[in-house]
């Protein structure tokens, strides 16, 4: 798997080197994934001197969405920030094989003076949910775009449902189309109702940002203030209001263990890559997993038979740990920052099912159904709880599950995990809440 | 004298009157922008129409909102006719099944939108039910002399011409749902059934959403007939065989006697039961003292897949 995503890493970093049309979707998985395990070499390919944030656009399906992405594409290829991108490139959107799942998505990318970005437009509701699921371009925030000339549709509210599902904090409001609309308290009042929908639906109504324009009017290069100056004011609010996503870097350092070797005369050294947050030599830690836990000291730290002061996230690493033996931790355990994470037996997941063509089961589950679950190292027992108003998952289908474990592990909100049963992988999911476990939850594990 | 002193209030006065005249100009062309406004929010509001034609509306009859939103809705049938056929090209397979059981009879429909954002949306869920009801009170006054079992499959065109009351069609009804939604929307297929007093049919409808309405609505459906059963649990009964279609999806019916012949089982009777692994189907109604007599089974876009 690591060989896997370092071939992809490095296939779009020369991708990117050359100056060629590169497709977006390739960098976009490359991104993340190669902070993961090739940050050495990523410092030297990438010039990541600007923030990356990812949004996308929801809305009507005639109200311009994919107009609207063409045109922030010609505006900043005026500045050199994207490759302008036709209306035709950008709405044939390619049924993308992400990790293994059909997800229909266009992705596009573009820098501002401040923020990289990569912008995603997917055709429903399920394709979203399939995206926030998988990871593939999770959103930091969303473009909500209303033809001033319709106003908001019936549906506007399926569409602020899902954001608010999907976990969307941030919302910046685009009225498009706003050149045929020759009155303008008509956007008045179209802006109005739009603020009052957002209260409606628990997002600042009052203060979230909307911008007047007509993305036709910056793709035909028409009426400036309406055209391209407007696009530009929707890539400066979208810079200052979407805020950063929290680096991996910053966040309380997390390492799932792979590998455990005992050295004559140094000690025992557990193997594995880093998940998040920085490492440094003499830090406390705590190991935990498999009804184990327990807190030492990192005395040492290697990588490539080099030692090291600090090691990163995506540092594939050995830690000489003091104290330890080898019987103490194995696979699928992890080496935190003490009190950072805890292990958990029952918690709450969105799931997605992969349907029979993307090589999931053809037939049904119902409850009590138990498959395997695997997360970062570890893989454990499962047992499935429906929502008490579905009594059966179709492959295809993404629902809400409850999972109890057979034994806790290192589970916590937003981590994701996939579920295998004998050799078929059934779904893939994302953890949403921890729950408690109660004496029901004791069953027979055979 | 007197005559300057006439003169001078005759003037004042005439100021006093032209100026009265303006600010009474003044007044009646601030009321009527006011009005303008906020009958336009009151006319949308009521009416859901998009704003560019609740403004045609009020300029048409001079802010009489009775008389705009009349014209309106008359509006709203052609305008949706004119929406239909300009989006008539587009790929709609997202949608719902509906379905409703009735006294010894059901009815199953597929509806089909562009997005699973309109299936999500109650209009859209509105006009499932009509369509539901409507062809099932169709087949109704068709099979009123017949007693037997009764099955019909319905597709696109015969649909669009059932009559829905107050002398419009059903593509009538479809045409208004475009154009307040904006997406191409098509009645795929619908099926009926009717059957003897001493048979039952049960119904599963999967991937539903929590609409309040009487038809049940998801993504995929199921009826099936059957004979027998334990007194009171028909239902339940019913319920069960239907989940199994949804989720093993048989394409035959198949013997009583038939051999499984493993995971690709196509016939209902000798596949594994799902609510009962142990079982094949045939030998849990084997158990129930029950026997299914026909079944059917919709995937909401499953027809589009194939052409």
């Amino acid at each position: 798997m690591a060989a896997l995503v370092g071939l992809r890493a490095c296939f779009s970093a020369l991708q990117l080197s050359s100056p060629c049309f590169l497709h977006s979707s390739f960098k976009l998985c490359a991104l993340p994934l190669s902070r993961r395990s090739f940050a050495a070499e990523a410092k030297k390919t990438y010039s990541r001197e600007k923030p990356h944030v990812n949004i996308g656009t929801i809305g009507h399906v005639d109200h311009g969405k994919t107009t609207l992405t063409a045109a922030i594409t010609k505006v900043l290829a005026d500045s050199g920030g994207a490759n302008y991108k036709k209306y035709e490139d950008i709405d044939n959107a390619p049924e993308e094989k992400a990790r293994g799942i059909t997800i229909n998505a266009s992705h596009v990318e573009y820098t501002t003076a401040n923020r990289h970005y990569a912008h995603t437009d997917c055709p429903g509701h399920a394709d979203y949910v399939k995206n926030m699921i998988t990871g593939t371009a999770q959103m930091d925030g969303c473009i909500l775009v209303v033809a001033g000339t319709d106003g908001q549709m019936p549906q506007t509210r399926e569409h602020l449902l899902l954001a608010r599902q999907i976990g969307v904090e941030h919302v910046v409001v685009f009225i498009n189309k706003a050149d045929a609309v020759d009155d303008k308290e008509m956007l008045d009042l179209v802006e109005i109702e739009i603020r009052e929908l957002l209260t409606e639906f628990g997002y600042d109504g009052e203060n979230t940002p909307v911008v007047i324009g007509s993305a036709l009017c910056a793709l035909e290069n028409k009426q400036p203030d309406l055209g391209a100056n407007a696009v530009m004011q929707l890539l400066e609010i979208v810079d200052s209001y979407i805020p950063l996503p929290k680096r991996e870097l910053e966040k309380p350092f997390l390492l799932p263990i792979e590998g455990v070797f005992s050295i004559p005369g140094r000690g025992t050294v557990v193997t594995g890559t880093m998940e998040r947050g920085v490492i440094k030599k003499g830090d406390d830690c705590e190991f935990l997993g498999h009804n184990r836990s327990f807190k030492t000291v990192v005395t040492g730290i290697e990588m490539f038979h080099k030692s090291l002061d600090r090691a990163e996230a995506g540092d594939n690493m050995g830690a000489l740990v003091r104290g330890l033996k080898r019987e103490d931790v194995r696979r699928g355990m992890v080496m935190c920052k003490p009190g950072s994470i805890m292990p958990h037996q029952k918690v709450k997941a969105q799931v997605y099912v992969l349907s029979k063509e993307e090589g999931g089961r053809h037939k049904p589950f119902v409850n009590n159904f138990m498959p395997v679950m695997f997360s970062l190292t570890w893989d454990m027992a499962c047992r499935i709880t429906l929502p008490s108003d579905k009594e059966m998952v179709m492959p295809g289908e993404d629902t809400s599950l409850t999972l109890t474990l057979r034994q806790p592990m290192v589970l916590e909100k937003g981590q994701r995990f996939t579920l295998r049963d004998g050799n078929k992988t059934i779904g893939t999911g994302l953890v949403t809440e921890i729950m408690t476990v109660t004496e029901d939850d004791q069953c027979n594990w055979g | 004298m007197s005559l300057a002193f006439l003169f001078r209030t005759l003037s004042r006065d005439a100021v006093k009157v032209s100026l009265c005249q303006h600010v009474q100009s003044l007044h009646m062309c601030c009321p009527l922008l006011a009005a303008d406004k906020t009958l336009l929010i009151k006319l949308r509001k009521n009416t859901g129409y998009t704003f560019i034609n609740c403004k045609n509306a009020l300029e048409k009859f001079d802010n009489d909102l009775a008389q705009a939103e009349t014209w309106l809705h008359e509006q709203a049938q052609k305008e949706g006719w004119s929406k239909a056929s300009k989006l008539e090209g587009r790929r709609a397979k997202e949608g719902l099944i509906g379905l409703f059981v009735g006294d010894k009879a059901a009815v199953m429909v597929e509806v089909n939108c562009e997005t699973d954002f309109v299936a999500r949306n109650e209009k859209f869920q509105q006009l499932v039910k009509d369509v539901a009801l409507v062809t099932l009170a169709h087949q109704q006054n068709k099979r009123q002399s017949q007693g037997g079992y009764v099955k019909s499959v319905l597709a696109s065109e015969e649909l669009g011409k059932l009559s829905a009351g107050e002398g419009a069609v059903l593509a009538d009804h479809v045409a208004l749902t475009i154009g307040r939604l904006g997406e191409n929307m098509s009645v795929r297929r619908a099926v009926t059934v009717g059957v003897p007093a001493d048979w039952h049919i049960g119904s599963y409808v999967h991937g539903g959403l929590s609409s309040q309405s009487e038809v049940a609505m998801g993504r995929y459906g199921a009826l099936v007939i059957f004979q027998g059963g334990k007194e009171g649990e028909q239902d339940i009964l019913g319920r069960k065989l239907g989940q199994h279609i949804v989720g093993e999806a048989p394409v035959s019916l198949g013997n009583m006697d038939d051999l499984p012949c493993g995971e690709s089982e196509t016939r209902l009777l000798p596949q594994t039961f799902l609510g009962d692994p142990s079982r094949t189907v045939a030998q849990f109604l084997r158990g129930q003292q029950a026997r299914v007599l026909d079944f059917v089974r919709f995937q909401c876009g499953e027809t589009s897949e194939e052409e």
